[in-house]
């Protein structure tokens, strides 16, 4: 066998030495924080109290409450399931509005945010007036809408959700706004990343065969993104879903709402059947999204 | 098969079809990628109606000469004319509409594979529609292009492909897909780059014949790569040489001689 020369050998372990110096550092930092943290397992051993709460609260897991369990229950009040269910579906309706919204603002943005549309045509022809308006414009278009989604992102629902009950006070739109717009910034950034990362070759081609620029990005770009942008659509459907049950404590009828009122009360059981509807309507778009993706056609 | 061709010279055949295809004229052209060259000044004119090969190895600047002819590589030096207009001198809406009657069948195909056919080969007619335009043809496609593009995938042989999503076609399907789209650009030029690539032999020829065939009914200018010489020699009345960038021969393909032929393919000297 062939001796590797010493230059060899530092050309060799100089592409590891890097990764081995990332690996400790992410793992020293994982150290740090928790040593700042002061974290320490001892602080799961509850009170007694805790204890009593805890077994009350999990000793219902495995039964939950089919009827209420207020001893008095008022005549008009509907059967705990049908309330359930009607939570369930409120739940659904502020979700889908705040997607919708966030799936149409995600589009737009996201567009703007990938660098497909307005970079590289190398043969732009000459006196191109397009191509310089989109080689200055464009940079500060894309520049901006990445800090705006930033900033749309950075703020979590529930501040977005405080901030619009006291600007405009228990509305369903503030509901549906607050969750869409770091829904919609979410999806902006990965929907621009995904198209960006698609194959360039029939955009390429698309070009070559004089298609305008907005042709090729919707047509060339984004339908190779589309099975990935839709799977990763339904999974932040998801996550509106749990968005919308919590801004319940807010006040909206959604099964947040019931779940605090039914823990307030001590009926473990009943938050146990809210949990749970909440578990099959996450399984039932799970469900949804895996049989449409297993037969997906543009 | 429908579009199999019936044996005997096909090449010295005249071209029938009147004066329909886009003539090409390269004027000392070279391009330059950092510190390759990729051709190196080229003179080169072709004909309306022609049917031209490209031969050479492997990086003698074949796809590059093809992607000159559409504009979508420009010229480091010298001029590209297509139908005697100099492309650098045209506006971006004119280079576009140049590139819309120019078919390309590319090396890799190019295809969405998550598409079904009928809008891959949509896809070639984006560059003659406006953007509502193509947006009506892609979301809601009318009947006229469906029964159109069911016509030219007949022509190429897989007419009950049209709803199928391209990435479950075989490797030939997918190159007459590809033929298709260029085809329903309705162009006057046709290019196209190693079109045999990933076929076998018998695919290849079949590939090869319709391609001429077609450009000859239509009466399309023809300009097709090819590292197999024999289907070069068959099918091409007329073959260019070229060798790292340059030109060593060009001129009827009954007049190019065994030794031009070896010398280009001999490996040594590259
Ligand atoms: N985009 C590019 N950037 C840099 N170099 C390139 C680029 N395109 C082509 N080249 C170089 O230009 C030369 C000619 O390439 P070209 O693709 O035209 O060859 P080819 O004859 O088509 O080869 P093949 O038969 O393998 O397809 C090669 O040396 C290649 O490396
Ligand atoms: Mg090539």
């Amino acid at each position: 066998m062939k001796m590797t020369r010493s230059w060899d050998r530092a050309f060799l372990h100089k592409g590891l030495g890097v990764r081995r110096i990332l690996i400790l550092a992410i793992l020293s930092g994982g150290i740090w924080a928790f040593v700042q943290l002061d974290l320490n397992p001892a602080d799961l051993v509850p009170t007694s109290g805790g204890v009593q709460v805890a077994w009350a609260f999990f000793s219902r897991a495995l039964s939950p409450a089919i009827v209420y369990e207020a001893e008095f229950v008022p005549s008009d009040t509907p059967p705990l399931l049908w309330k359930a269910l009607q939570a369930a579906g409120t739940t659904v309706v502020f979700a889908s509005a705040a997607m919708s919204l966030a799936l149409i603002w995600g589009l737009l943005l996201g567009f703007l945010a990938s660098s497909s549309w307005w970079v590289g045509d190398p043969a732009g022809g000459a006196g191109n007036v397009t191509a310089f308006v989109r080689r200055s414009i464009a940079p500060v278009v894309y520049g901006s809408t990445r800090v705006l989604i930033a900033f749309m992102r950075s703020i979590h629902e529930l501040i977005w959700a405080v901030l619009f009950l006291a600007a405009f006070g228990l509305s369903h739109l503030s509901a549906v706004i607050a969750i869409a717009i770091p829904f919609g910034g979410t999806l902006a950034k990965i929907f621009s990343e995904m198209i960006d990362e698609a194959p360039r070759d029939v955009a390429h081609a698309f070009r070559g065969s004089g298609a305008s620029a907005t042709h090729v990005y919707l047509f060339g770009l984004v339908p190779r993104a589309l099975p990935d942008m839709t799977a990763y659509s339904f999974y932040r459907f998801e996550c509106a879903l749990r968005s919308s049950a919590i801004l319940g404590f807010f006040g909206y009828p959604t099964l947040g709402f019931y779940i605090a009122a039914s823990f307030e009360n001590l009926h473990y059981g009943e938050v146990w059947t809210y949990l749970y509807t909440l578990l099959v309507l996450v399984i039932l778009v799970d469900w949804w999204s895996g049989a449409l993706r297993k037969r997906f056609v543009v | 098969m429908m579009w199999s061709v019936n044996e005997g010279n096909r090449k010295s055949q005249g071209r029938t079809s009147s004066s329909r295809g886009a003539s090409f004229t390269l004027r000392k052209s070279s391009v330059v990628f950092g510190s390759t060259v990729a051709l190196d000044s080229v003179d080169l004119h072709i004909g309306s109606g022609e049917a031209v090969g490209f031969v050479g190895l492997s990086g003698a600047g074949k796809t590059t000469l093809l992607c000159l002819l559409n504009g979508t590589v420009r010229p480091t030096g010298g001029t590209v004319q297509v139908d005697g207009r100099d492309l650098a001198t045209l506006s971006f809406e004119e280079l576009r509409k140049v590139r819309s009657g120019i078919g390309f069948v590319h090396q890799d195909l190019s295809l969405i594979p998550n598409l079904r056919v009928l809008h891959n080969v949509l896809a070639g007619r984006l560059g003659k529609l406006s953007f509502w335009g193509g947006m009506r043809a892609f979301l809601f496609p009318q009947r006229r292009y469906v029964h159109q593009i069911h016509e030219i995938l007949e022509r190429v042989g897989i007419p009950e492909k049209i709803y199928e999503r391209t990435d479950r076609l075989s490797g030939g399907q997918r190159q007459r897909v590809a033929i298709a789209r260029a085809l329903f650009q309705e162009p006057v030029g046709l290019l196209a780059d190693e079109p045999v690539s990933s076929v076998d032999p018998a695919r290849a020829r079949s590939a090869v014949s319709l391609l001429t065939e077609i450009s000859r009914e239509q009466g399309l200018t023809l300009c097709v790569s090819l590292h197999n010489l024999h289907l070069a020699r068959e099918f091409f009345p007329r073959l260019v040489g070229l060798r790292a960038g340059r030109v060593v021969f060009d001129r009827a393909t009954e007049q190019v001689t065994e030794d031009e032929f070896e010398a280009l393919y001999d490996l040594n000297g590259v």
